[in-house]
């Protein structure tokens, strides 16, 4: 090709519709990201819009109420809390325990592989069939207390252990195997130097994992909804088997209220909700970023 | 309550015995090479043998124990003349034991009242008989796992054989869960088959739960507008607002943003995926479905309904957008920098290397990320029980109301209706179905995503 061709009109008219359809492609990318997150702003500015006004004190400590001016998030912000712990301590070291036997001691076998896809499965079932579960297993089968922040909690726990798992074996597959080399180079057994120095490093991956995970489950509706976990709660929950609301359950059943003055109150308790979830996202941030270790 | 003090007795035993046995084999040492295991697991070792055979005891009695208190009240005195129907003796004796734990409470029948001071008896006799057995068992496996401390045994064997077997346990309860998703969902699916021809249900076209009752129940129960309204929200409307923007976006991060911009942006979208569901459906019907309506109007629409399938897949796309955009980040990611390399050496430009190169070539892992991003999409309850109506409807008509298997699920659940009907078993029926379509969406993607990853490696 003669270097004139690149001058004659037509290859310049050709260069300059290229380069209009690369500013083009550019521009529909950067309006995909614009718009995606226009939509995350028109949200917030929304519920703020409605909801800032009926933040007070009272809002924050009272309980249900038939009467929107004195309903309040407390009774329902404790069923949560309850609910969580449940979930925390349950899914929380099977998760772990779960985590370490795969990374570390399972046999390449069958039965094992089936473990595996269980548990990725498991992470991607959607929420409202663990609600199934825990109707038919908890209540139908082992008559728990309906509606109680136990069941719910147990229901929850089955949902968030794969999330753990799964955070938990990457975490366990990131320590470098110098490390376990160099323990069993002094002495100790594959036990000892699982639990005294492979799993300290990996517990800040970990923990980002389980917080995430603890963060989706706060926010689950579907599931609680299933147990029944849509008290009409006046006084907040005193026990694990009392009969108890949700944070999220609080949400939707505000919002299904025909009085207008709800939707203030609806608005002020998801701005609750979202300041604990951005504050638990913020939390696994700043310990993935301080404890990370880069090998 | 008696109980509850000799759970804790027993951990408290397990402490002692732990610092008995690792002092125990302090003294048994002897310089570098004289025993097996650090005193450490001598203690593990004999704390465990406390507090195991006790935990066991400890549960088998809590089994056992109110079958003996009940025959010992019935045998009393005070239980003579009771009503012999089974159903209000069982009355009488729930309250008597309600009144037992709790002074405060008022007995509603008189016989509850008499029943209550021998039931206080054999509860307290019976729990110092039990805390007498667990204590006496903690013992027996205290002494004898203090009499095999000696230099040569093999406490840290024993001590790490029963961690493995924990640790096992943990990662059993994955199957476990799986199993106990399949097994309720088909015994109880199962139970809805019999009176509902699967046939009729997954072919039928008519969903009215409500009337089942008469013999023409199997066609109440047609759930073929309840799959159509799912696959048409969750499949369609939200694909085509979360494919392009999802996808684009992914594009832009991956290709043209720079550093910066990307460390900022990306955990903004993130956001978007950590909004609980239930906030969705309430923006969807606080805000875009009477949008919706008033443009469905604006159109000529007559009487459109504040509950459309536009609504509720709208913001369900919106919500599955930062799931697509990073599922195509890493697929995007995986490609070998030398494909994008080559063929911008070539002279290509950025968006046409992107178009004809990275695209086709990334394709697989995007396709998958997409499945998966769909039975996400169709498994979301939240947005839909809030913004899609319950309406059965079988129309592709974006603005009609319509209802999805999720939709119904809850509503089949939810109120007070007896456990066994078939409008209640229905829920597991649909939760079935949405199983199997999800897992097999999921193993698919999944297989697809790691083929890919594979095949660059």
């Amino acid at each position: 090709m003669s270097k004139s061709d690149w001058n004659s009109p037509e290859a310049v008219r050709r260069l300059a519709k290229r380069h209009a359809a690369e500013k083009r492609f550019k521009f529909i990318g950067l309006a995909a990201i614009v718009l995606s997150l226009g939509f995350l702003a028109l949200l917030l500015v929304i519920m703020l819009k409605n909801g800032l006004g009926g933040l007070d004190w009272d809002f924050l400590s009272g309980s249900d109420s038939t009467d929107a001016s004195t309903a309040g998030v407390w009774g329902a912000a404790k069923g949560s809390l309850l609910t969580m712990l449940v979930t925390l301590l349950l899914s929380f070291p099977m998760g772990v325990l779960a985590a370490i036997y795969l990374e570390e001691f399972a046999p390449k076998k069958k039965w094992i592989e089936w473990v595996e896809v269980s548990i990725n499965n498991l992470a991607a079932v959607p929420s409202i069939i663990f609600g199934l579960l825990g109707l038919a297993v908890f209540i139908n089968t082992f008559q728990m207390p309906r509606s109680s922040p136990l069941v719910g909690g147990l229901t929850l726990a089955l949902m968030t252990m794969p999330v753990i798992v799964i955070s938990g074996r990457n975490a366990i597959k990131a320590v470098p195997p110098s490390i376990r080399e160099a323990a069993y180079g002094i002495g100790a057994s594959k036990v000892q130097t699982t639990f005294h120095h492979v799993l300290p490093l990996a517990l800040p991956g970990i923990l980002t994992g389980t917080i995430i995970g603890m963060a989706r489950a706060l926010g689950e509706t579907a599931p609680l909804l299933m147990i029944g976990m849509r008290a009409f709660v006046v006084t907040p929950p005193d026990s694990l088997t009392a009969p108890s609301s949700v944070l999220p359950m609080q949400i939707f059943l505000w919002s299904d209220e025909i009085d207008k003055a709800f939707v203030q109150n609806t608005s002020a308790a998801i701005i609750v909700l979202l300041v604990f979830l951005l504050a638990m996202n913020g939390i696994a941030i700043y310990l993935r970023n301080k404890f990370e270790v880069r090998w | 309550m008696i109980l509850t003090g000799v759970l804790l007795a027993v951990f408290g035993l397990g402490l002692v015995g732990w610092f008995a046995a690792r002092g125990r084999a302090r003294l048994l040492y002897k310089g570098r090479g004289s025993m097996h295991s650090m005193p450490g697991y001598h203690g593990w070792h004999l704390a465990l043998w406390i507090v195991v055979p006790a935990l066991v005891a400890w549960l088998v009695w809590q089994a056992v124990m109110p079958g003996l208190v009940e025959g010992t009240v019935f045998a009393s005195p005070a239980a003579q003349g009771l009503p012999t129907d089974p159903f209000q003796l069982g009355a009488i004796v729930a309250e008597a034991h309600t009144i037992a734990a709790d002074p405060s409470a008022v007995a509603f029948n008189p016989e509850a009242q008499r029943l209550v001071e021998p039931f206080r008896q054999a509860q307290v006799k019976f729990g110092l008989m039990g805390a007498v057995i667990v204590l006496i068992v903690a013992f027996a496996g205290g002494a004898f796992g203090f009499t095999r401390i000696r230099p040569d045994f093999r406490a840290r064997t024993y001590v790490e054989r029963l961690v493995l077997g924990v640790l096992l346990a943990a990662s059993l309860l994955a199957i476990l869960t799986t199993f106990g998703i399949v097994a309720s969902l088909v015994f109880e699916a199962g139970m809805f088959f019999k009176d509902v021809s699967p046939i009729a249900f997954l072919t039928g076209t008519h969903w009215s739960p409500a009337s089942t009752m008469g013999d023409n129940i199997d066609n109440n129960f047609g759930a073929v507008p309840l799959f159509w309204g799912t696959i048409y929200i969750g499949a369609i409307i939200a694909m085509i607002v979360a494919i392009p923007l999802g996808l684009m976006s992914a594009i832009y991060l991956t290709q043209y943003a720079t550093r910066d911009v990307r460390k900022w942006v990306k955990p903004m979208l993130e956001i978007l995926a950590g909004i609980p569901t239930v906030v969705y459906g309430y923006f969807a019907a606080l805000t875009v479905a009477p949008f919706i309506r008033d443009f469905a109007a604006s159109i000529g629409m007559v009487n459109p309904s504040t509950e459309s399938a536009l609504a509720a897949g709208l913001v369900m796309g919106v919500m599955i957008i930062p799931f697509v955009s990073s599922m195509a980040d890493d697929a995007l990611a995986a490609v070998p920098r030398a494909m994008s390399d080559g063929s911008l050496a070539l002279g290509a430009t950025r968006s046409e290397t992107i178009k004809k190169v990275l695209l086709p070539a990334a394709l697989p892992g995007i396709v998958a990320g997409v499945m998966l991003a769909i039975s996400r999409a169709i498994g979301e309850t939240m947005i839909v029980v809030m913004a899609a109506g319950a309406a059965a409807n079988l129309s592709a008509n974006p603005f009609a109301s319509m209802t999805t298997v999720t939709y119904q699920i809850v509503q089949m659940l939810t109120g007070d209706q007896e456990f066994n009907s078939p409008k209640t078993l229905s829920a597991f029926a649909l939760g079935l179905v949405l199983f199997i379509v999800t897992l097999i969406l999921n193993i698919v993607a999944l297989r697809v995503v790691k083929r890919f990853r594979e095949a660059y490696e």
